[in-house]
């Protein structure tokens, strides 16, 4: 280090073409031509593909060759490809750190038009980035060892896929699940596309692993209240909820529900999405897990009614409890029960928080929650289910069979008013439902889509399978649905459409409506993306680090996406996407450490006056006051880079490396120095 | 007197902003409108720091004494802060600094601070060309050419006061304006 | 105790000022593609929900979709040579339920009407002449402009004229003209003027002076007519000083929104029932008289889709006391056009000739299917269209079609 320090700058200058990207847009040539002029540049060069193998083998052999002490390159931003060219300056045998880049491709070539102005603004940067250099101070990576556990949240059909693959590799795996069983929406659904298999049959032997592995440590009805540290360091506090049946002792018999003071269930099931009815005391569905029972404290007898302002339920112990009575000795059941927050340490985490669907009353025209034979197509799937509330008989509200079924697609999708993405789903269920339908009944079906949209394996092929099993395909959509005029005791309502391929309106009476709902995030994703740091598009969808090279990374290192929090997908991407965010999370763990940007802050003890200015400013109480030497003192270890304090300092004797005072103002002079006209 | 504003080529004066966005959010985002092609002025050059709160008021001012026309820094929205709250530090600042550069003859409205996330690249591209285009309406701002001024009236005061010793008038109070004949008899 | 927030008062904005940027007074169907409303019509996924949404969809060979696409292939030609398009009665449906957020009925459709017209060498009669009228009185009825303000003679509080009031004024009332000559406009007239007065509006009207509006002559095919009542009212809206304007039509009232702001108007403007529910605290201990009626409410287009004033009559009817309010089957965003509009209003006789049936007997059906004493309206058009609908359409219990001003004033006695 010391000896570098009086060797005079020596500095290699590249400029990218990033192909077109770059070179179209900024003269490439031109900002070379210039940048050679400035002092200390020694190389300056352009070349197709920086980033490319002969692009680091040209800054390799130029910092041997021409002994080049410093290096710059003007490409795309130093979030995609910083990480290279520092590498590239090491293997030439340079501290990484001599290293600057300039982002001239997302801030400059793609979004301005005039070429001129384009070319002015690289070269400022560049010369901000030239002037900067010659501060840079040769810094050592920190490496912190990482703590090989797994939070993953969400036990959908993703986070269950995670789970198990994690687990199975040894690796211990705390999974939080805010409903009482695990399953998400797959395990409501009834038969999927492509292959047409049952859901559950499928599901409930991921979810019975899940249940009894040794490395899972599985927390249902819970959910995460507080998220601290970082990445091989997070420590967690996961809220679990009172379900008021002691997890432990509970056997799953579901005598309790049968001996309830309640003869019939009277409360509706959300799992069937009221379309059925349990009791106080109930079991979220048959095949649960874990299969515990759960009681409702909002309709429980020995509970009084509504909440307390802390959320909390109080015992009236004005039940005959006929429920512990049939618990009998096991003793599962405790009214006294209080939410309990546990604190886990982890060091990578998984979100799988999953979708919400469409809430159709906002697309008032379809008529949902007004007529009783509109569905939304998970009620269908319910409907269907033979675990469902109708034990598989397609049957409507009123009980009987339809004899004309409408599905009506894009609800809430592709719609300015409502949610402008395709939901990337509903073509290929309701497809599915379609045949659905017609396996269970001898309806008519009609399909009325804007378009077919059936990409992925064997998806068209499902479509064309079904197509052919004669269903009326109409390609319009629903502009209006109302009760039919001519027979308003029925119930039967009208769809009214334009057939855009015939070019007439259709007034198609039916008996069923089911529209087809899109997937939107979860209400509470802006609450999750808060806890956990995270970014949202603006659409709501957790943002992935990104969107092509880094697909279930986030901007947050050590948290990775899966499956629908980030965006609507199927079963199948939603798993490919739980093994990808287990593998991240993996490679992370079993390197065995995590790098650190040594962009920390430290103290000149010699110029520091004893202020304490900085010390309430650090949110990471990294600073503190040594009494002796009336000094501050940072803690490296506890600093995260922030440069809060550094700001602060009113003698100016903290230091932030990689933005030292110095380097920010070269850097200030460099983008407004007068530019060659 | 050399002019040290913003020129293109053909001569017409175009605003330099000097912008200090955060690492996670605001730079995050600025790279997410280059990823999705919106167009916004080019006038704009962009210092990373790692978060709003390390932006010292020193380095705004600096800019504006280097010969920026504006000053944009850009954070985490609140609560959002990446570094749990840099971003109030930097408001606190943001507001000190505002008063501050009114009293130096700095427009206020040169000085924007903006909360965008990183999925706001929309953001990004309205604001820069909000700023731009706030900043056309102020005009070239111009201090370095200023500080020559300065620096010739103060060597002008200063050969005044030599030459005449016994004038302690020289030593008026209106000395921002040029020496001219007519305000050495105030 | 702190004041409650007054759920109607955002209303007050101008639309009008945002949205006049999607095109401009000049655009042209050749032009339009390249105005930020055109570009819109780019992202068309002709999905049919226009045409599956409007009111007479079934009569129209060329479908506001098939419009669109017809635009971007360049063959527009073909559209414009068929009366299609005359069909349209301007009822926003397209617009509100468009997925694109496409401007079919203020922006691309009254383009294409323009042209359609300009091709027919034979214009319906009735249609000609109201225009005409329009043109030379001001009124599409052909009444004398010197009794416009003649009403206030029967209005039963002093209406002021705002040339003799001579300082500005909160309220400049502007009372268009069915609201003016026609005898059940003119109750409308009188119940908004007794309201003003028991709510001590500082209000005036412009008496003689003022023309119609010219929304339908936009709204169909004459722009040039639009063009010469716009500037006329405009330059009569300079002369004075006053800070919003009021209209109790409906169609005026999207005018002044929508077209008056690239004219130059820059006050807000409102509907009279925006403007009463945004006095509703003030309004309700007057309502004293209790109408025991079932009332049902069609909301005009106007105000309905074109900016989402569902809920402000709503709120009105629902303090009235002993009103029970019943929603007909197709209400809100989905509310049936009476027919009214874009110049719908004089070309019944036309979509007779074209074996169209009116709407406003659709409309009126459905009132009468949910048993309501009452229909309230809040546009001067739907008075006379569905009494006159009830007039053929059978029904046995009694029906009455009465604006909300004038079931306020009458509940303040």
């Amino acid at each position: 280090m010391e000896t570098r320090k009086n060797e005079p700058v020596r500095i290699g200058f590249y400029v990218c073409h990033c192909g077109v990207n770059i070179a179209h847009m900024v003269d490439v040539e031109a900002v070379a031509k210039y940048v050679a002029t400035l002092p200390n540049v020694v190389v300056s060069r352009n070349y197709k593909y920086m980033c490319s193998d002969p692009g680091q083998e040209m800054i390799q052999t130029d910092i041997r060759e021409q002994r080049l002490n410093r290096v710059v390159v003007a490409a795309c931003s130093p979030l995609l490809h910083e990480h290279t060219f520092r590498g590239a300056t090491e293997a030439g045998g340079l501290n990484p750190f001599y290293f600057q880049m300039v982002n001239i491709r997302e801030h400059d070539s793609w979004v301005h038009t005039d070429r001129l102005e384009a070319t002015r603004k690289a070269m400022a940067l560049a010369r901000a980035a030239i002037q900067r250099v010659p501060h840079h101070k040769p810094l050592e990576v920190k490496k912190v060892p990482i703590n090989p556990d797994v939070l993953i949240v969400g036990a959908g059909i993703a986070g269950i896929h995670a789970a198990i693959t994690m687990a199975n590799a040894g690796k211990k795996v705390c999974l939080v699940e805010k409903e009482p069983s695990i399953g998400g929406h797959m395990a409501m659904f009834d038969k999927t596309f492509p292959t047409l298999d049952c859901a559950m049959c499928v599901l409930s032997p991921k979810m019975a692993t899940v249940g009894s592995h040794p490395n899972i440590t599985l927390w249902t009805y819970s959910e995460v209240v507080k998220v601290d540290g970082y990445v091989g360091n997070f420590k967690v506090t996961v809220r679990r909820k009172p379900r008021y049946i002691i997890e432990d002792l509970c056997t799953g018999c579901q005598e309790c529900v049968a001996n309830c003071v309640y003869k019939e269930p009277k409360f509706p099931d959300a799992f069937n999405l009221g379309l059925g009815k349990r009791k106080p005391v109930y079991m979220p569905f048959a095949q649960a897990i874990p299969s515990i029972a759960i009681i409702d404290p909002e309709v429980c007898l020995n509970f009084k009614r509504g909440k307390n302002p802390d959320g909390s339920y109080t015992v009236s112990d004005k039940c005959k409890k006929l429920c512990v009575v049939a618990c009998g000795d096991r003793k599962a059941i405790d009214f006294t029960q209080k939410a309990v927050d546990k604190e886990i340490t982890v060091g990578t985490i998984i979100m799988a928080t999953g979708f919400k669907t469409f809430d159709p009353h906002r697309t008032p025209y379809y008529g949902y929650g007004v007529y009783p034979n509109v569905y939304t197509a998970l009620e269908l799937e319910r409907v269907i289910n033979a675990s469902g509330p109708t034990e598989g008989h397609l049957v409507m509200r009123n009980g009987k069979e339809p004899k004309r079924v409408a599905i009506v697609h894009c609800v809430g999708s592709r719609d300015e008013n409502t949610n402008r993405w395709c939901s990337r789903v509903c073509c290929l269920y309701s497809l599915k439902l379609a045949h659905l339908i017609l396996e269970h009944t001898d309806a008519e079906v009609y399909n009325f889509y804007i378009d077919m949209r059936t990409p992925g394996k064997s998806m068209e092929e499902f479509y064309n399978r079904v197509a052919e099993e004669g269903m009326h395909l109409v390609r319009g959509r629903v502009a209006d649905v109302y009760p039919d005029p001519n027979d308003t005791a029925s119930g039967r309502l009208i769809v009214q459409a334009e057939d855009t391929l015939t070019n007439r309106i259709l007034k198609i009476p039916v008996d069923m409506v089911v529209l087809s709902v899109g997937l939107e995030p979860r209400p509470e994703a802006e609450d999750l993306r808060r806890l956990f740091n995270l970014s949202c598009s603006s659409e709501g969808w957790f943002l992935e680090r990104h969107p092509k090279l880094a697909p279930v990374s986030t901007f947050t290192d050590g948290i990775f996406l899966a499956g629908c929090c980030q965006g609507p997908k199927d079963i199948p991407d939603s798993v490919a996407q739980a093994g990808a965010a287990a593998a991240e999370a993996f490679s992370l763990i079993d390197k065995g450490y995590v790098e650190q940007e040594p962009n920390t802050a430290f103290v000149l003890a010699e110029e520091c006056s004893g202020c304490k200015s900085c010390i309430p400013l650090c949110p990471y109480t990294a600073i503190s006051f040594n009494e002796e030497t009336k000094k501050a003192v940072i803690n490296e270890a506890l600093c995260k880079g922030c440069g809060t304090c550094v700001a602060a300092c009113p003698s100016g004797s903290i230091v932030q490396n990689l933005f030292e005072d110095q380097e920010i103002f070269s850097e200030i002079d460099g983008v407004l120095a007068p530019l060659p006209q | 007197m050399s002019d040290s504003t913003n020129k293109t080529p053909d001569g017409k004066w175009t605003p330099r902003i000097v912008a200090f966005f955060c690492n996670w959010c605001t730079y995050t985002a600025a790279d997410l409108a280059g990823v999705s092609r919106m167009k916004y002025a080019s006038n704009i050059r962009v210092i990373r720091l790692m978060c709003s709160g390390r932006v010292d008021p020193q380095f705004v001012v600096d800019a504006f004494a280097k010969g920026a026309d504006g000053v944009l820094i850009g954070g985490c929205h609140p609560n959002d802060c990446h570094y749990v709250e840099g971003n109030y530090k930097c408001l606190r600042r943001y507001q000190m600094l505002k008063r501050m550069i009114a009293d130096m003859g700095i427009e206020p409205d040169r000085l924007r601070l903006e909360w965008i996330s990183a999925a706001e690249g929309e953001k990004v591209r309205r604001v820069v060309n909000e700023m731009v285009e706030t900043v056309k309406q102020l005009g070239p701002l111009n201090i370095p050419c200023k500080f020559e001024e300065w620096d010739k009236e103060m060597e002008a005061l200063a050969g005044h006061v030599a030459h005449s010793q016994s004038a302690a008038g020289a030593a008026c109070p209106d000395h921002a304006k040029p020496q001219t004949a007519q305000t050495a008899h105030v | 105790m702190s004041k409650t927030a007054n759920p109607f008062e955002e209303r007050i904005t101008m639309a009008g000022v945002a949205e006049a940027a999607v095109v401009d007074r000049t655009t042209t169907l050749q032009t339009l593609l390249d105005t930020p409303a055109g570009r819109r019509m780019l992202t068309c996924i002709q999905c049919g929900t226009c045409a599956g949404t409007c009111p007479y969809g079934d009569y129209m060979e060329f479908s506001p979709r098939l419009v669109i696409n017809m635009l971007r292939r360049g063959f527009i030609d073909e559209v414009i040579k068929s009366d299609s398009l005359l069909r349209c009665v301007a009822c926003y449906a397209c617009t509100a339920k468009c997925p694109r957020n496409i401007r079919l009925t203020d922006v691309l459709l009254p383009l294409v009407k323009e042209q359609v017209l300009m091709n027919n060498t034979q214009m319906p009669a009735e249609f000609q002449k109201s225009l005409e009228n329009m043109h030379r009185y001001g009124n599409p009825m052909g009444e004398s402009p010197r009794k416009r303000a003649a009403w206030t003679a029967t209005a039963g509080v002093k209406v002021p004229l705002i040339a003799e009031v001579k300082c500005e004024v909160d309220v400049l009332w502007f009372v268009e003209c069915y609201t003016s000559f026609y005898a059940r406009g003119q109750e409308n007239s009188r119940a908004t003027a007794k309201l003003f007065a028991a709510l001590g509006v500082d209000f005036a009207i412009l008496g003689n002076d003022e023309k119609c509006a010219g929304e339908c002559g936009q709204m169909t095919w004459e722009s040039g007519l639009f063009e010469s009542l716009a500037e006329y009212n405009m330059k009569l809206f300079g002369k004075y000083k006053f800070r919003r304007i009021v209209t109790g039509d409906a169609h005026a009232f999207n005018a002044f929104r929508f077209r008056y702001p690239m004219y130059g108007l820059t006050q807000p403007v409102e509907h009279t029932t925006q403007f009463f529910a945004r006095h509703l605290e003030q309004l309700k201990p007057k309502l004293k008289k209790p109408l025991n009626l079932v009332v049902t409410y069609h909301d005009p287009c106007c105000l309905g889709r074109a900016v989402g004033a569902y809920e402000e009559p709503r709120a009105l009817l629902q303090a009235i006391p002993g009103v029970k309010l019943v929603e007909m089957v197709h209400n809100r965003v989905n509310s049936v056009c009476c027919g009214g509009g874009g110049g719908g209003m004089w070309l019944d006789t036309y979509y007779k000739q074209k074996g169209m049936d009116r709407l406003s007997e659709r409309r009126v059906k459905e009132a009468i299917a949910v048993g309501a004493d009452v229909l309230a309206v809040a546009c001067p058009y739907e008075v006379s269209r569905f009494e006159d609908a009830l007039k053929v359409v059978p029904h046995d219990k009694p029906m009455v079609v009465r604006d909300v001003v004038e079931l306020l004033a009458e509940s303040i006695g």
